[in-house]
């Protein structure tokens, strides 16, 4: 009977704290994300519209990731990057589909927000590279947006 | 667009096999694309608007001839309810553009009424009566953010119920509607400019390979369209040639024609 109820508390224990975790992982892809959507917010009075799904995971430190996206010839684009660790360092660069660096000159990295500018020349697939630079954490959660207009 | 939820899962593109051709903190003006994984896992499917968007920077569009606001057909079966609504959030799209109040409220209604359908209703109700207001005061630009609004929130509704596949079939209604728009404005006032925001090669593979994953759904119309695709495809992937006017006005004519199956009953 000991035995039973020993079993029955861990057990209990066990799922009481994978419910109470859960949603702290997933709060900190939403964190991300508001970071994310905080660089975007002055895009926003320029008449950039900011779509509202995203790309979120998480990422070691020096490690990148790849997202490919359509984009359309006529429009101009803004990728956000944020993450919420505070003193993690984020990149963001666009690559055209033969590899070529296609982002405008005026993208910029602010410590856990970075960001990359591209008027695609051509209509077609592009390649959208973040990557996590130095973090604290083991693994950082980021989070990406973007606007068109 | 993917998800989170999904992108939270590991089907990352392997960087670690990027190869960077410069070093250094530089940005690397190159990298090996061959060295990139070819998976589109992570593929953001462009809201109508994002490409309407670009066909009105060359040149002006009656968009009020491609509103659509007919109610149609009530459908039961769940895929072709996720079908029509996406095509219905795209029409709401067009609507905008043609800023046509009335055509907006009543797709924003419609929109309810098939996420009803679908078991999603709840979390679209205040996005529809935003819709309804902000075509009200003629806020076009509310009414844009709303519609993406719905179909993120459609979308992630149906994640959460691991209905992923209709979720898709949510964003594939929406591009097949924006297509056939799209060529169809393209087929009457030709440009090669116009003509290359067709050339979406990835985003085509792409819907292939989701709708290769939708054995279970014995719907017709899913098997045309899949078959439709690879008509499509062709026509599309023309590396970087010029799409001629035929294969828009060909583009054109299936896109019309799934559209009309989608709408209509079998």
């Amino acid at each position: 009977m000991n035995a039973f109820v020993n079993v029955l508390l861990r057990g209990s224990f066990l799922l009481l704290s994978v419910i109470a975790l859960q949603p702290a992982v997933l709060a900190s892809v939403d964190d991300a994300q508001s970071f994310a959507l905080q660089a975007a917010e002055p895009y926003v009075k320029q008449g950039f519209q900011v779509r509202e799904d995203y790309w979120g995971g998480d990422l070691g430190s020096g490690e990148k990731k790849a997202v490919r996206q359509q984009l359309f010839k006529g429009n101009e684009y803004w990728f956000w990057l944020g993450t919420e660790v505070d003193r993690a360092k984020v990149s963001v660069h666009v690559y055209d589909s033969d590899g070529k660096l296609a982002e405008e000159p005026d993208g910029w990295e602010k410590g856990h927000f970075a960001a990359a500018h591209i008027i695609p020349k051509t209509t077609g697939s592009y390649f959208i590279i973040v990557s996590v630079e130095q973090s604290p954490e083991e693994r950082t959660h980021w989070a990406l947006v973007y606007g068109f207009r | 667009m993917i998800p989170f939820t999904k992108c939270l899962k590991v089907t990352a593109v392997a960087l670690s096999g990027l190869t960077l051709c410069a070093q250094g903190a530089q940005v690397p003006q190159h990298i090996d694309i061959k060295q990139l994984s070819k998976t589109v896992e992570d593929v953001v499917v462009p809201l109508p608007n994002e490409i309407f968007g670009a066909l009105n920077k060359l040149g002006a569009v009656n968009w009020k001839e491609h509103v659509r606001s007919d109610k149609g057909t009530n459908f039961t079966e769940r895929p072709r309810i996720a079908l029509l609504l996406g095509t219905v959030i795209a029409d709401g799209f067009v609507a905008v553009q043609a800023e046509d109040a009335p055509a907006v409220k009543e797709i924003g209604q419609r929109v309810l009424a098939l996420a009803k359908g679908i078991g999603v209703g709840n979390s679209i109700t205040p996005h529809a009566k935003a819709i309804i207001e902000a075509a009200d005061k003629r806020n076009w630009e509310g009414v844009r953010q709303e519609l993406d609004r719905t179909q993120n929130s459609v979308q992630q509704a149906m994640n959460e119920v691991h209905d992923e596949k209709l979720s898709q079939l949510v964003s594939l209604g929406g591009w097949l509607r924006g297509t056939e728009v799209l060529t169809s404005v393209v087929t009457k006032h030709f440009s090669v400019d116009g003509a290359e925001l067709l050339h979406q090669p990835d985003l085509l593979s792409y819907f292939q390979t989701r709708l290769h994953g939708m054995p279970e759904f014995k719907v017709p119309i899913i098997h045309e369209i899949e078959d439709a695709l690879v008509q499509v495809k062709p026509l599309i992937d023309v590396g970087n040639a010029r799409i001629p006017q035929e294969s828009v006005k060909k583009i054109n004519e299936i896109t019309t024609r799934l559209g009309n199956g989608i709408v209509t009953r079998d």
